[in-house]
């Protein structure tokens, strides 16, 4: 039997048995469009959640600084060091930031407090946002501005209000525009703060400021604990690394993955059982095609069929189901994903769609030919005589 | 091989049965069928097998059709010893050198009357362009050019029977074997396809056997046997 007729005669009769099919050929259709949502958004899935819940956000943030109470050489972050570490695979973005104690008067009462010199990517980074007002940004850092944000707390010991946006503060006797009050704080610490461009404190404050502590977001939760172990050779690749310590909440990025991985272990799992009945489907369908075609089989033998004739079309009927699922499933899976990542915005690389294509239609293949063969070889051995004489 | 099967068409029988017998077991006890039955058929004749219902006639012709095999006996075809091939050659046999009318017409269902026809031409390797006109031609034998592309559920009993005819010829097959090919048919059918039957053999090469109830067909042959009991008797 030629190859174009037994594609004809197939696909034939899958067209002509359609309505039997359905129903595995959904299955199998969904099972494909789930995993290739699996394989290519799970990743741009994950990072969305580490953008927008702050519960969770916060196991992607390493800590890093110099303990420069600990040295006699004091260190800070020199401008190719930041430059490495954001070429890392998985680094996000970085903040860079100094620490200072400052104080103010304030109609005649005095508070001190911790200021915090940042660049303009700090908020970001730490998914801070304004509580009131706005929270400065690059115009203000390139611009060596004198404005700062105040932590919710200090803002109402000082003004008694959190509404101060354009109110003026002194601290070290100059004075400086307040732009904002800042929320998304539970650190009591920094709602205790002033925080005002790095550049503006490198001007103005006396003494020498070091830009000693980094703060640096990974794009996943599997991205931190490699990050975090490649953070002291690029350091010392570019400086030396004397007193640098790197922090992260571990205890909190391990409950968070634990969490992960259950619920893709449990995708998966449902995946590959879409997959599974969608390949017993195709077993118990083509068995029942092998019983209910009995007097076929026995016809098409008097014809002068051989078994291996008898055995490549029920076998490639069986792929014609499988494999046109997988196509069915690539497109359902296809429209899901534009959909999922216009949600999101963040759409994954075309490359691993085609990926994931390849190994469903492998999958396709697998199953068909897994679940087909036996009822195929069950089809092919008939005798023609009781297939004859069948009822 | 072909040299040799022409070379006996011309000297002698193109079948040649001895002493065969069949026994069914159907698991209870022993049902002998067929009793040392002997056969030849020699190529240009057209042999009736008349007998009582249950006589055996289906079961020998399935025998010569090689879809069943006999519990003794020898059958040969054209000088080959038919009961010696193998799966393969069987369904070789089966599709270059027997046409099959079974009794019960089965057509693939679902299917259309073309698509019927065309499937022993694809067993047997014919290029699709030339099936067409095969086709046409084989079913023009039986009076149905018209219902070429009819779907073969939607066709009248005799229409079916006639079909059944067709794809039997379609291959142009040295044997054919027709099991009651006239059973629905009225008489003016019955008799053309007789009529198209006797031009088939008159090639010479060609040689057909028919059951039948019908005393009328049976007249028309060359040849009459009868099944009583198991044991084929010549007339
Ligand atoms: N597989 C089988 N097992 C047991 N007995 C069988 C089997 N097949 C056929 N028989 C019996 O063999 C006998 C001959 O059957 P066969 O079909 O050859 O009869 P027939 O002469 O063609 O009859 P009819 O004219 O009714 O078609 C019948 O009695 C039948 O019951
Ligand atoms: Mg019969």
């Amino acid at each position: 039997m030629r190859l174009n007729d037994l594609m004809r005669v197939s696909l034939r009769q899958v067209m002509r048995h359609r309505r039997r099919y359905t129903g595995v050929v959904l299955a199998i259709a969904l099972g494909v469009a789930g995993f290739l949502n699996i394989v290519t958004m799970s990743r741009e899935v994950k990072k969305n959640f580490n953008e927008n819940l702050d519960l969770i956000g916060g196991v992607t943030i390493l800590r890093i600084y110099f303990d420069n109470q600990r040295s006699y050489r004091p260190q800070w972050f020199r401008e190719q060091t930041l430059a490495a570490l954001k070429r890392l695979d998985g680094v996000k973005e970085l903040s860079l930031t100094a620490v200072k104690y400052s104080q103010t008067n304030f109609q005649g009462r005095h508070f001190a407090f911790t200021t915090m010199a940042v660049d303009e990517g700090f908020w970001q980074v730490r998914n801070f946002w304004p509580l009131t007002g706005k929270l400065f940004g690059l115009d203000a850092v390139t611009g060596h501005k004198r404005e700062v944000v105040l932590g919710a707390e200090l803002a109402k010991k000082i003004f008694g209000d959190t509404h101060v946006r354009g109110k003026d503060l002194e601290i070290n006797q100059e004075i400086y525009l307040v732009s904002g009050v800042l929320g998304g704080v539970t650190d009591s610490g920094l709602a205790n703060s002033v925080f005002l461009p790095l550049t503006t404190a490198e001007d103005r404050f006396p003494g020498r400021l070091l830009a000693d502590r980094l703060y640096l977001r990974c794009a996943t939760w599997d991205d931190v604990t490699a990050v975090a172990a490649a953070i002291p050779g690029i350091v010392k690749s570019c400086q030396s690394p004397e007193e640098l310590h790197v922090e992260g909440s571990w205890e909190a990025l391990k409950r968070v993955q634990l969490l992960a991985w259950w619920i893709e272990f449990l995708i998966y799992l449902a995946t590959s059982a879409t997959f599974l009945l969608g390949g017993v489907g195709i077993w118990n369908v083509m068995m029942a095609a092998v019983t209910s075609r009995t007097r076929e089989i026995g016809l098409k033998k008097a014809m002068g069929a051989e078994d291996r004739d008898i055995l490549a079309q029920f076998l490639s009927e069986a792929l014609c189901l499988s494999v046109g699922a997988a196509l069915l499933g690539a497109g359902l899976g296809r429209i899901m994903m534009e959909f999922l990542s216009y949600i999101i915005e963040s759409r994954p690389p075309e490359n691993l769609f085609f990926f994931g294509v390849t190994l469903a239609f492998l999958f396709a293949v697998v199953i068909g030919v897994g679940a087909g063969l036996y009822p195929s070889i069950r089809a092919s051995r008939m005798e023609v005589v009781t297939a004859i004489r069948y009822e | 091989m072909n040299k040799l099967a022409s070379s006996c068409q011309v000297n002698g029988a193109l079948i040649r049965v001895t002493d065969l017998c069949k026994t069914y077991d159907n698991g209870i006890d022993l049902i002998h069928v067929l009793h040392d039955v002997n056969l030849k058929v020699y190529p240009g004749e057209i042999v009736a097998i008349m007998g009582p219902s249950g006589s055996g006639k289906s079961t020998l012709l399935f025998i010569l059709g090689i879809f069943l095999h006999p519990t003794s006996g020898s059958y040969f075809l054209g000088g080959q010893d038919v009961l010696g091939l193998d799966r393969n050659a069987q369904a070789e046999f089966r599709r270059r050198r027997v046409g099959f009318v079974f009794q019960s017409c089965d057509l693939l269902e679902n299917s259309t009357v073309y698509e019927n026809l065309e499937f022993p031409l694809i067993y047997a390797g014919v290029d699709r362009q030339d099936r067409p006109e095969r086709i046409a031609a084989a079913l023009e034998r039986v009076n149905l050019g018209h219902r070429i592309h009819h779907s073969s559920n939607r066709l009248s009993g005799g229409e079916r029977q006639r079909v059944a005819v067709a794809r039997a010829l379609v291959n142009q097959p040295q044997v054919i074997l027709a099991d009651e090919p006239t059973g629905q048919l009225d008489r003016t059918h019955g008799h053309s396809i007789l009529d198209h039957f006797a031009e088939i053999v008159s090639d010479g090469k060609t040689a057909i056997i028919v059951v039948t109830h019908d005393p009328e067909i049976a007249a028309e042959c060359t040849r009459v046997s009868l099944i009583r009991d198991g044991v084929l008797y010549e007339q």
